[in-house]
């Protein structure tokens, strides 16, 4: 499950705390709507909403910053970037390396004189 | 045991100062990470998931000179990423052994053997290679294949040169008792002067979420693996924290014993989560809801983690907490037995 790609709908069933949440969650690049209707695209790695005026902190897409912005000046926060969490499971590496010893098992099958069904193969 | 005498009495003069001034809460080790770039890209890791523009920045060393002055943690444990990969790290080691810090270089030692020249042997600095089991097992938990290899070679490359060398081996679920006895005698053989073990934490960000361990199977596995241990193991870590990864002691989590520092600040509350950072050291310590994190609190990010960075400080107060613990203490480092 990941949140790339997301335009969330800020209003009654999701409010901009939640959405900040999620994008401080967020492992990848945001594009953060501001309420003057300009944009700027980073990466949010702190938010604090216990204070009196609640804030998020980002780096730019070319890494300055750190850059402070309050909620209020944020419309919403579009998930653009790419979740770098997403993928590259232990499963996915185990699978791969069940693959490999396939292929091995076969070419040693080859070597030994058994027929290849596939020449053409990678 | 294996942790040098002079760095027993560093450790034992802070706790003690700490108590005597009556602090509650106080750090043991700061967990320094000057960049999150690694070279390599482990299944069970969080540390590294970023946008390309994160990953490529890194702290100055001035920055890091800073942190370590206003924590005033007695020992640093420079993780990341991958340390070697640091453009500064000769600098910042130099700087930390100047201050009479004791330096745990933790790496893959994949780019060890190559940087080793840049660094002077010392008391004070230890290479602390990640070694999570025998070479399929290694191979496996970074998921790459040679890096067992590479790494004994720079550990030998680096023991001949004069370092002092320490492995630190994080296990998961799956591992195996009997394999891993096998490895404590490898890294033995191999010279090593001690090993770190600890399990596994579920990181909310990690892809693999699987193969973590929870608590029953955590003392189960450490029961089985440390039983009888042998006298020429070394640990390089506290007796009663193996003790409570065994079972045989009941600790609560210490998340302000190893305060980390990275280029997004001071991460709240720990190393292992994420919650936030402060500006600074004493904004952490003073706005941290510490009641909100550790077993009891409820928080279930908690609940199953047993992982040093959170119990090894609570296991070295208790050391020094009664004249009982501080004999145990004593008897399992002089005897070897846990």
């Amino acid at each position: 499950m990941t949140l790339e790609g997301w335009v969330p709908k800020i209003g009654d069933s999701l409010t901009l705390a939640e959405v900040v949440d999620f994008a401080f969650d967020y492992r990848g690049n945001t594009t953060i709507v501001k309420t003057d209707g300009t944009e700027v695209v980073g990466y949010v790695f702190n938010r604090d909403n216990r204070v009196p005026e609640p804030f998020i902190q980002f780096f730019d897409e070319t890494g300055n910053g750190p850059f402070t912005m309050p909620y209020s000046a944020i419309a919403t926060i579009r998930f653009t970037g790419r979740d770098t969490a997403a993928g590259n499971s232990w499963r996915a590496w185990l699978e791969h390396k069940e693959r490999e010893k396939a292929k091995t098992a076969s070419a040693l099958g080859g070597e030994r004189g058994a027929p290849d069904p596939d020449p053409h193969r990678g | 045991m294996s942790v040098p005498v002079s760095q027993m009495l560093t450790v034992a003069g802070h706790v003690i100062r700490q108590k005597v001034a009556g602090t509650k809460r106080y750090p043991l080790v700061l967990m320094l990470e000057p960049l999150f770039r690694c070279n390599l890209a482990c299944a069970g890791c969080g540390k590294i998931q970023y946008p390309a523009q994160i990953l490529r920045k890194h702290l100055s060393v001035e920055q890091c000179l800073a942190a370590v002055d206003e924590c005033g943690a007695p020992i640093v444990s420079i993780p990341g990423g991958e340390p070697l990969m640091y453009p500064l790290i000769d600098r910042l080691v130099a700087e930390l052994v100047a201050r009479k810090k004791y330096v745990y270089l933790c790496t893959n030692a994949i780019l060890l053997k190559e940087k080793l020249n840049l660094f002077t042997p010392s008391k004070y600095l230890s290479f602390s290679v990640h070694m999570d089991g025998l070479k399929e097992d290694h191979d496996e938990a970074v998921c790459r294949d040679g890096v067992y290899d590479q790494a004994v070679d720079a550990i030998r490359a680096a023991l001949a040169r004069g370092f002092r060398v320490t492995t630190n081996t994080t296990l998961f679920d799956g591992a195996s008792p009997l394999r891993m006895r096998q490895f404590f005698d490898e890294m033995t053989d191999l010279g090593v002067e001690g090993m770190m073990i600890s399990p596994g934490y579920s990181y909310a960000k990690a892809p693999d979420q699987e193969h973590f361990l929870r608590r029953v199977r955590t003392h189960q596995l450490f029961s089985d693996m440390l039983a009888n241990p042998k006298r020429r193991w070394k640990f390089n870590q506290s007796p009663l924290f193996l003790r409570f990864l065994m079972g045989k002691h009941d600790y609560e989590c210490t998340p302000w014993g190893n305060p980390t520092f990275n280029i997004f600040g001071w991460q709240r509350p720990c190393y292992l989560l994420q919650e936030g950072y402060a500006s600074s050291f004493r904004e952490l310590m003073e706005t941290t809801p510490w009641e909100n994190y550790g077993k009891r609190s409820g928080n279930e990010k908690c609940r199953d983690c047993m992982v040093h960075c959170g119990y090894e400080a609570t296991a070295v107060d208790h050391t020094f907490s009664s004249a009982r613990a501080f004999a145990e203490t004593v008897a399992a480092t002089l005897t070897g037995k846990l």
